[in-house]
C-alpha cells in the first residue's frame, strides 16, 4: 500500500518535472550564467584551472537551486494566498522563462558598466516574474507584487552573499600580499 | 606672409574645404545607399523583421561592447595568476637602503593620458614634461614614460592577450596610412585604455589591476635609485585617465614603499573610488572649459555631492584635496594643457603643488 503510494507521488514528480523540462533547464543556464559573471572573483583568488571549473559548476548549480528555492516560495505563497489557483508546473516553467534576461548575466563581468548592466537584468527579471504571474494566472498587480516579491529577494540575497564572499577572499589574499615585511 | 606662404595657406584652406566636400558627398552617397538597402530589406522583411533586425543589431553591440571589457581583464588576471612570469613580491623590489639620504627628496611619476599606446610620448606631451622637468627643483626627479595601461613594463603592442591584435592594427596602420585608418587606430587605442580605466575604478577588479600597477610603478621608481624609508616622497602627476590610475594606485604605492604618496592631477577624469584618506594630499588642476573632466563628475557616481559618505567625497570635507582653475583651459588640442597657450600655467601649477 504505502509502495504504490510512493509509486504514485514519483509518478506525480515525473510527470510535473517533464511539464516544467524547459524551466529546470533554463535555470541551470541561467545559473551557469550568473557563476561565469563572477568567473574573475575564482581567478582573484588564485585557484587552479580545475578548482575554477568545478567552482564555476558548484556555483552554476547553487544558483540553480537559489532560483528554483525563489520560485518555491512564490509557489507557496501564491497557493496560499491567491485569489486564482496557480499550477506549479506552469508557474516554474513559465518563470524560468521570465529569468531569461539572466542568460546574459555573463555580461555583468565587464568591467565599469556591469554593475548597471546587474541592475538592469534584476528588474527586468523581476518585471517579467510580476507580469507573468499577472497576465498569465490573472491575478491583480498589487497582489501579483506582493506576494512574489520574497523570493525575489531571497534570490538577490543569496547571489550577493555568495559572490561576496569569493571577492573577499581575494581581496584578504591581496591585503596579505601588501602585509609581507 | 611671403608668395609661398599664402599659397601654401591656400592649398590647405582648399584641401580642407575638398575634405568637406567629399565627407558630405560621401554621406549623402552612403544616405541614399542605407535608403535603397532600406527599401530592399523592407521588400524582404515584413516591418516586424525589421524591428526584431534592429533589436538583435543593438544586442549585438551591447554584448560586444561587454565582450571587449571582460577580455582585456584577461592579462591583468593572468598577470596576478603568475602565468605571465614577472609578478614580483613587494619585499623584494628594494635593495636595502645604504646609510644616508637619497639622491632626490621627490620622484614625480608621470602617468599619461588614455592617448598612450607606447612607452614614447607624443611630441607635445614631450614637450611639456621637458618645460616641466627643466623648472623642477634640483632634489626632484620626474619619472617619465612609463607605460600607464599595461600591466606588464611593455607598450600596448606586446600586451600579453591582445598582442595579437594591436600588431595587427598597427601593421595596417603603417601599410595603408589613410586618414580613415589613423583615426580607427586612435579610437580602439583610445577605447582599449578607457577600459583600463573602467576596471581601475571597479570595485572588484580595481584593487588587483591598481596593486599591479603599483608594483610597475615601484619597479621604476628602484631602477631611478627609489629606497623606502630614506625621507623621500613620491607625487604621482596624471593627465586625463592618468589621473584615475594615479587614484588607483597611490595607496598600494604608499604601503609598498612606505613613503608619503601625494597625487597632482591635470585635466582628470576619476572615480574617487579609493582609499584616499592617508594620502600626503591631492590637488587636481582644471580647465575652465574643460567638459571632459567635467563630464568625469557626473560619470561617476562617488564623486556627486548626493553621496557624502564616498571616500572622495569625505577626503574633500577633511579639506585634503585642493582645486587650482586654470581660465580658458579645455582638454585637449590648441586650448589643452600641452598647448603653447597652457603649457607653462600647468606647468606652473604643478610646481606649486610639489610637497614642499
Amino acid at each position: 500500500m504505502v509502495l504504490l503510494e510512493f509509486e504514485r507521488i514519483l509518478d506525480r514528480l515525473g510527470g510535473w518535472l517533464i511539464h516544467a523540462d524547459f524551466g529546470l533547464g533554463l535555470l541551470f543556464v541561467v545559473g551557469l550564467s550568473m557563476s561565469l559573471s563572477h568567473v574573475f572573483a575564482l581567478f582573484a583568488n588564485r585557484l587552479s584551472s580545475r578548482q575554477i571549473l568545478c567552482r564555476l559548476l558548484l556555483d552554476a548549480v547553487v544558483l540553480a537551486l537559489a532560483f528554483l528555492l525563489s520560485s518555491s516560495i512564490d509557489m507557496v505563497l501564491l497557493r496560499l494566498y491567491a485569489s486564482n489557483p496557480v499550477h506549479p508546473s506552469d508557474l516554474v516553467n513559465g518563470m524560468a522563462t521570465c529569468l531569461l534576461p539572466a542568460c546574459f548575466y555573463v555580461c555583468v563581468a565587464a568591467p565599469y558598466i556591469g554593475e548597471t548592466i546587474g541592475f538592469v537584468i534584476w528588474v527586468l527579471m523581476h518585471l517579467n516574474v510580476v507580469t507573468f504571474v499577472h497576465v498569465r494566472f490573472a491575478l491583480p498587480w498589487d497582489q501579483s507584487l506582493l506576494l512574489c516579491t520574497p523570493g525575489y529577494v531571497l534570490a538577490v540575497v543569496v547571489v550577493a552573499l555568495l559572490f561576496r564572499q569569493g571577492w573577499q577572499r581575494s581581496y584578504a589574499m591581496l591585503a596579505s600580499e601588501l602585509a609581507e615585511p | 606672409m611671403n608668395q609661398a606662404g599664402r599659397i601654401q595657406q591656400w592649398s590647405q584652406r582648399l584641401n580642407l574645404r575638398l575634405l568637406i566636400l567629399v565627407l558630405a558627398l560621401g554621406l549623402g552617397l552612403n544616405l541614399v545607399g542605407v535608403g535603397h538597402l532600406l527599401v530592399a530589406f523592407h521588400w524582404m522583411l515584413s516591418p516586424a523583421d525589421l524591428q526584431l533586425l534592429v533589436q538583435l543589431g543593438s544586442l549585438l553591440v551591447m554584448v560586444l561592447i561587454a565582450a571587449a571589457g571582460i577580455y582585456s581583464l584577461v592579462s591583468e588576471f593572468a598577470f596576478w595568476e603568475g602565468w605571465l612570469q614577472g609578478l614580483p613580491a613587494p619585499a623584494s623590489l628594494f635593495e636595502p637602503a645604504a646609510a644616508g639620504r637619497a639622491p632626490y627628496r621627490c620622484y614625480l611619476v608621470y602617468l599619461d593620458g588614455i592617448h598612450q599606446l607606447e612607452r614614447d610620448h607624443p611630441p607635445r606631451v614631450s614637450n611639456f614634461l621637458a618645460l616641466l622637468e627643466q623648472h623642477l627643483p634640483d632634489d626632484t626627479l620626474l619619472v617619465r614614460g612609463l607605460e600607464t595601461y599595461t600591466v606588464m613594463p611593455v607598450a600596448l603592442a606586446e600586451d600579453a592577450g591582445s598582442a595579437w591584435f594591436w600588431r595587427r592594427l598597427f601593421a595596417l596602420q603603417e601599410h595603408y596610412p589613410s586618414p580613415w585608418i589613423q583615426l580607427l587606430a586612435a579610437v580602439l587605442v583610445q577605447a582599449n585604455n578607457v577600459i583600463k580605466v573602467g576596471i581601475s575604478s571597479d570595485r572588484r577588479y580595481g584593487p588587483i589591476l591598481n596593486y599591479e600597477l603599483a608594483l610597475k610603478i615601484s619597479l621604476r621608481l628602484a631602477e631611478a635609485g627609489f629606497r623606502p624609508d630614506t625621507g623621500s616622497s613620491i607625487v604621482l602627476s596624471g593627465y586625463s585617465g592618468g589621473a584615475e590610475m594615479a587614484m588607483g594606485v597611490a595607496d598600494y604605492l604608499r604601503r609598498i614603499t612606505r613613503s608619503p604618496v601625494s597625487i597632482i592631477s591635470f585635466c582628470g577624469v576619476f572615480s574617487g573610488n579609493q582609499v584616499l584618506h592617508q594620502l600626503a594630499g591631492i590637488t587636481t588642476i582644471v580647465g575652465s572649459k574643460d567638459p571632459v573632466a567635467a563630464f568625469g563628475r557626473f560619470a561617476y557616481p562617488g564623486r556627486s555631492p548626493l553621496l557624502p559618505l564616498s571616500n572622495w567625497n569625505k577626503s574633500l570635507a577633511a579639506g585634503r584635496i585642493h582645486r587650482l582653475e586654470i581660465e580658458g583651459m579645455n582638454h585637449n588640442g590648441n586650448q589643452g594643457p600641452f598647448s603653447d597657450a597652457f603649457r607653462w600655467p600647468v606647468v606652473r601649477a604643478i610646481l606649486a603643488s610639489l610637497p614642499p
